[in-house]
């Protein structure tokens, strides 16, 4: 039998992968890390409480405040940043996003659910 | 390109033994009503279940699917 020659070591021709910078300055995502962090219950959603833009976050807002739960809110609207950084953080690609401790809870669909079973009231405890 | 149907054969090829009720109730083909049931759900967090459909449809999300409104259950929460 033939020994067949190493294939190692081999040698790429290939081009370096360009590194993803992961340690650059990001504002935005800094800004709502720390948003989740200061605010105990905080929802991020599209509009205002006053005004919502969307029927979803129209629901979640009514939910919570059905609950009469106090909560900070975000408008992802002005910026499509905003919406991008939080979605990488949560790793949930729908707006509203309630978050309770630093924890996402859900988008409108969970929280509602959990308003009909009384999950929510004693998750806002 | 996104339809009712389309979106019931993604999700249930992709999660083994699923379930999925998909409804498009604007008629304009880009909001939908979806209700998945499981077995694969069993043990996980809402939140996970959401993500495990979210997770199949990827980018349609939020593009061509403007809106899904989502119901996860395991077979046995179903009456």
């Amino acid at each position: 039998m033939s020994s067949q020659p190493d294939p190692l070591p081999m040698i790429s021709s290939e081009p370096e992968p360009v590194p993803v910078p992961s340690d650059e300055p990001n504002p935005i995502r800094e800004a709502i890390a720390q948003a989740i962090e200061e605010h105990r219950v905080i929802l991020f959603m599209k509009g205002t409480p006053d005004a919502p833009a969307c029927g979803f976050s129209a629901r979640t807002v009514a939910v919570l405040q059905a609950l009469d739960a106090p909560f900070a809110a975000v408008d992802v609207l002005p910026d499509a940043r905003i919406r991008q950084e939080l979605s990488a953080i949560s790793d949930w690609p729908t707006i509203p996003q309630l978050f309770v401790a630093g924890e996402l809870i859900g988008g409108c669909d969970i929280v509602v659910e959990m308003y009909e079973s009384g999950e929510l009231a004693q998750a806002l405890l | 390109m996104s339809d009712a149907a389309h979106i019931k054969q993604r999700i249930e090829a992709a999660i083994p033994g699923s379930h999925a009720e998909v409804e498009d109730y604007t008629g304009g083909g880009d909001h939908f009503r979806a209700t998945v049931t499981a077995t694969a759900f069993q043990g996980l967090s809402r939140i996970e279940q959401h993500r495990l459909v979210y997770g199949v449809l990827g980018a349609d999300i939020g593009g061509a699917i403007h809106a899904l409104a989502l119901k996860t259950q395991t077979p046995s929460k179903t009456p």
